[in-house]
């Protein structure tokens, strides 16, 4: 056990099981990056959420590494009596490309819905058991297949794939 | 109401309707209410609303994405576009994670980062003023809006002569910041924050005072404080409801450890307390600023440190409070002189849930107000004064009137008026 891990273990008062935790990384004074895997996720978030009482769920990033897709959930530990807040970045690594699923936390934070739908908008990246997996901020008419976050469309491809969608619905109407 | 879920669900056709609605009202995309494009949809029953849902996504602009295909030099004038209000804390959180994964955060100067604190709470104020002048306006009280937006001219001369422009300070870059604020500007600005605090006092005593308006906002729309903690607001509207956290306390960054302030937070979660938090906050960067204005006579030290152009491998979380909340930026760098990946997530989305939880069981005629309270922009610019420069006559005219006259003296060559 890292002392990054004991360090966050003792301000968060549990203990986080080794099993779960892939990596536990001090970035600065009170500021933590938790890495962990897709099948972990969702048990070690719920500790986090249930066990050490994290309510603020900030935003979730999709990121696209040469190799996988990971998802980062920023969280804050909010400590109300000293007026202090430990951020922690919560890293699901290891999304297969090919295949991109990953458990979804809406159960335990009402906010995650959005931010989901978001990731799943531009990354294309299924969010498992969320109820309504639907397109958030993307046009209705934007075609399916493209996923604009994604490394493989370039600025200039997007404008092209924008005004070809333009054309498309002035023609329509 | 039935289960606790997220808002942001209504579908196209209007299906998913809760069952005990009678009416449905649609306001937007468009509407002159709200400069945003957001459709808000509102399941009524009789004069009470049942459900608030809203669609989001009719201003992507895709900064993220283009931030991907520009260097962190250029990036730094992209992202103050963010936000067309809180530029310079979209700035200022950006140059402190590029600072930081090109590991110069320890040579910032203190008189730096004085000078974007002076920016910062600047911004802070003048954004809440323009905020609670449309708060009046939407509860029926112009005179308020008036008022408060003559005062408000006061902080934007004092941003304008520091900066040179009056919303878009764009005074940070990665190692330091471009302008000094030497003593002259800051002696031009002592008399006119003091004179300005005054004004915020009077504020205050109106909104605190008079009748007309407090009862349009007190009990209204409340948010209690369990209800916030699963709905994650942030900001002041957090702080209304009892969640006593401001990024600069809760997470100092620059000098804000370093500096007298009261944390400002309410219990009562109403919109009066929303509106008490920004009063309050107002006063306090206020007298944040002359402080600011004092230490800067006494501290010296370079204003920009070299930041090479290519930023070694790393990521970097940070955030900041901007006038709104809570501003969160996450960068990942890769070894060249571009981005991999930068995440915005700017205040106001978190704030959304919350505010259309405030809505339920609410009055119709509460909802310009609810709407509000989250702090969206907005737009007042369908008229257009003209003078006559030879007369001095003053004419208001409206955008039709204006797009009239001036397509005849197109048509017919003749002068416009």
């Amino acid at each position: 056990m890292s002392d990054a891990h004991k360090e966050l273990e003792e301000i968060l008062k549990i203990s986080l099981p080794e099993n779960l935790v892939e990596e536990v990384i001090k970035v600065e004074e009170g500021h933590f990056d938790v890495l962990t895997a897709i099948n972990t996720a969702y048990d070690l978030m719920k500790i986090l959420h249930g066990d050490a009482g994290i309510y603020h769920l900030s935003t979730i990033t999709g990121i696209e590494r040469k190799k996988e897709f990971q998802v980062c959930y920023h969280l804050q530990h909010r400590i109300e009596e000293e007026f202090r807040e430990v951020p922690i970045n919560f890293i699901v690594t290891k999304i297969d490309k090919g295949n991109p699923k990953t458990p979804s936390m809406v159960d335990l934070y009402v906010s995650a819905d959005y931010y989901e739908r978001e990731i799943y908008d531009f990354f294309g990246i299924y969010f498992e058991n969320h109820p309504f997996l639907q397109r958030l901020i993307l046009p209705e008419k934007w075609p399916d297949d493209v996923r604009p976050m994604r490394k493989e469309y370039s600025w200039e491809q997007l404008k092209e794939i924008t005004l070809n969608m333009a054309r498309q619905i002035s023609e329509d109407d | 109401m039935t289960e606790f879920r997220s808002r942001f669900r209504t579908l196209v056709d209007g299906s998913d309707a809760p069952p005990n609605a009678e009416h449905h009202i649609f306001i937007g995309p468009q509407h002159p209410w709200a400069e945003e494009p957001a459709h808000f949809i509102i399941h009524v029953k009789g004069e009470r609303v049942v459900e608030a849902d809203i669609r989001i996504g009719y201003n992507l602009r895709g900064l993220e994405k283009a931030m991907e295909a520009k260097t962190w030099r250029q990036n730094t004038m992209l992202i103050p576009r963010a936000c067309g209000i809180c530029s310079a804390v979209h700035q200022n959180v950006y140059v402190r994670v590029v600072e930081r994964l090109a590991g110069v955060e320890d040579q910032i100067s203190e008189r730096a980062k004085l000078i974007r604190m002076f920016s910062l709470e600047a911004e802070r104020v003048h954004s809440h003023i323009l905020w609670y002048g449309i708060l009046a306006h939407d509860t029926g009280f112009d005179t308020m809006l008036h008022i408060s937006w003559r005062d408000r001219e006061m902080i934007m001369d004092i941003v304008e002569d520091i900066s040179g422009n009056r919303v878009n300070p764009a005074l940070m870059l990665p190692g330091g910041v471009k302008r000094d604020i030497p003593k002259e500007k800051g002696d031009r600005a002592r008399p006119l924050i003091d004179e300005l605090i005054k004004k915020v006092e009077y504020h205050k005593k109106v909104f605190t005072e008079e009748i007309s308006i407090r009862n349009r906002l007190e009990n209204v729309g409340v948010l209690t404080k369990e209800d916030a903690k699963k709905t994650t607001p942030n900001g002041p509207t957090g702080r209304g409801s009892g969640l006593p956290f401001d990024i600069r306390k809760s997470y100092p960054y620059e000098l804000y450890d370093k500096i007298d302030w009261n944390l400002v937070y309410y219990n009562e979660g109403d919109i009066l307390a929303t509106t008490l938090v920004r009063i309050d906050e107002t006063l306090e960067s206020l007298q944040m600023l002359i402080q600011i204005l004092d230490q800067l006579e006494t501290t010296q030290g370079e204003l920009l440190v070299r930041v090479k152009p290519r930023i070694a491998e790393g990521k970097y979380m940070t955030r900041a409070e901007a006038p709104r909340g809570e501003d969160l930026h996450y960068g990942i760098a890769n070894g060249t002189d571009k981005p991999e990946r930068y995440k915005i997530r700017a205040p106001s989305l978190g704030n959304i849930d919350a505010t259309l939880k405030r809505m339920d069981g609410e009055y119709i005629a509460d909802i310009p107000v609810i709407l509000r309270s989250y702090d969206p922009c907005f737009s007042c610019t369908n008229r257009v004064m003209i003078i006559n420069d030879k007369t001095g006559e003053k004419l208001i005219i409206n955008q039709d009137e204006f797009a009239r006259k001036a397509i005849k003296a197109k048509k017919y060559n003749r002068p416009f008026l």
